[in-house]
């Protein structure tokens, strides 16, 4: 991996989409390799827009987006992508499923097998590898799609509400493995979620975006030590990180 | 649990009545023959040497008219769903065709092609075709973008997405196209052996029908439904074997 591989930059990016939506305006943010990003705003603030723009899977219509220090023209296979929905195929098993991406790739399954059978571990779903989404409940399913993101250690990870369907003890869990495994793994992660202590708790840095067009209103920085635990919500800083994100949001109305 | 054991009794209560009625007299067996006089019907179709002949045709007609049609269903469906100018210029005519009546083409098929099984495997395509097409149309564009971004954000070939993700999704959906188009089959079968034909089911009804052996004909009716719930069965098990998701998929 080089050094920079996990760089992202994002420089006075526009998107207008062809129904005439502004859906962002001159949007910069820099983002360093291991760096845990949130993108944090209510509805219709372009936050998705922006995840797609950072993946490839859409085109900005002004400015430019660099991955690794290359400028990003379509999707790339370095860049794992999450969504809100786990986007599990229901004809393939849980192992199947996570060994899409090696197929995908044109990768040889059998080498790739006891990695994902170790990532699956990881995430805590040994022993349900042979299980079909169906049999899964939300939370294995999303443990199930991190899986598959993880199978080709992609070094940036954009992740579009991965969280959002589940409930709070759920997501509170996933929240914590999730940290577990970026600590052990360093990627360059960019969160999207609606949830500030969702944001708060996870990032090193939040960008607090606003609607009408999409922009960027503030960068928060997060003052609390890694590794984290659920204790720290209870700190003063994590109170005040989130209340400060909570003011810019409250500006933008 | 109650539906499971009424809906027999309820069968074997109708027979009875049905049989009562006849014996009584009420009723023409020229009109409605008795069920014991149905049975004897069968028995002498079953025992007769020249009736496999009959059965194995139509079979033949409708399976070759189900394959032939299916496939090349399936085939024009993809075809229409990844050539945009394809679409636009063919769907116009699937859907005229799609509100025609076909059976009105039986005589025309046998002009064309003869009194032999060609004829009639060409009604049973003919019948069969439409609800293929358009259920392999509907599910090829059933994907969602989520899925599609996905194999998007993978980098995948336009090949890769069609076998990994749009033919499966698609396939619940050509499957229940199937199950419709093999009862079809069998309708065009039949309908175009009513019309002329020197072998097969449907000239055995209208034979026996001209000839007034109404309990014959019946006992005829009673094979060609049986053959009707036993490829439909077939179809079930198959379905359930290959597309075993489909139901949680639509059940959630």
């Amino acid at each position: 991996m080089e050094a920079n591989a996990g760089a992202i930059g994002v420089s006075a990016v526009s998107k207008v989409f062809p129904s005439g939506l502004e859906a962002l305006r001159a949007v910069s943010v820099d983002i360093q390799p291991g760096e845990f990003v949130s993108f944090v705003g209510p509805s219709g603030c372009g936050k998705s827009t922006l995840l797609k723009l950072v993946g490839g899977l859409l085109e900005p219509s002004a400015g430019e987006v660099t991955v690794g220090g290359r400028k990003v023209s379509g999707p790339r296979r370095d860049v794992g992508v999450m969504f809100q929905t786990s986007v599990l195929f229901p004809w393939r098993t849980v192992l199947e499923n996570v060994l899409l991406p090696i197929e995908v790739f044109g990768l040889e399954r059998a080498a790739a097998l006891d990695k994902a059978r170790g990532i699956l571990r990881l995430v805590g779903l040994d022993g349900r590898e042979g299980a079909y989404p169906r049999e899964l409940s939300g939370g294995m399913q999303q443990r199930a799609a991190l899986s598959r993101v993880l199978i080709t250690d992609p070094p940036i990870i954009l992740m579009d509400e991965p969280f959002g369907a589940l409930d709070e003890f759920t997501r509170e869990r996933m929240n914590l493995e999730l940290l577990r495994i970026w600590g052990e793994r360093g990627q360059t992660i960019i969160f999207v979620t609606h949830s500030i202590n969702e944001a708060v708790f996870l990032s090193d840095r939040i960008v607090v975006m606003g609607t009408s067009p999409g922009r960027v209103l503030a960068v928060v920085d997060v003052p609390l030590a890694r590794p984290r635990s659920i204790e720290v919500m209870k700190s003063p800083d994590f109170a005040r990180t989130a209340f400060e994100a909570r003011e810019y949001l409250g500006v933008a109305r | 649990m109650r539906a499971a054991l009424l809906s027999p009794l309820s069968f074997v209560g109708i027979l009875i009545l049905w049989e009562a009625v006849a014996r009584a007299g009420w009723v023409s067996p020229l009109v409605l023959p008795a069920p014991s006089r149905i049975w004897d019907g069968l028995v002498i179709l079953f025992t007769a040497d020249w009736f496999p002949q009959h059965v194995w045709m139509t079979t033949a007609e409708t399976l070759i008219g189900f394959f032939v049609g299916g496939v090349a269903a399936i085939a024009l469906g993809i075809l229409m769903v990844n050539v945009q100018l394809f679409k636009e210029v063919i769907y116009p005519y699937v859907v005229a065709f799609q509100v025609m009546p076909k059976v009105v083409l039986a005589p025309i098929f046998i002009t064309w092609f003869g009194f032999g099984m060609e004829s009639k495997v060409v009604m049973a395509i003919a019948i069969s075709f439409f609800p293929v097409v358009i259920n392999t149309v509907v599910g090829l564009e059933s994907v969602e973008e989520n899925e599609l971004l996905l194999m998007r954000s993978l980098v995948a070939s336009r090949g890769q997405v069609f076998w990994k993700l749009a033919w499966p999704t698609a396939l619940p959906s050509i499957f229940a196209g199937l199950k419709t188009s093999l009862t079809l089959a069998l309708i065009g079968a039949l309908v175009a052996e009513f019309v002329t034909a020197k072998e097969g089911l449907g000239t055995l009804i209208t034979t026996f029908s001209f000839e007034l052996k109404v309990y014959l004909v019946f006992a005829v009716i009673v094979v060609v439904s049986v053959l009707g719930l036993v490829l439909y069965g077939i179809m079930e098990v198959l379905e359930r074997k290959i597309v075993f998701w489909r139901r949680s998929r639509f059940t959630g």
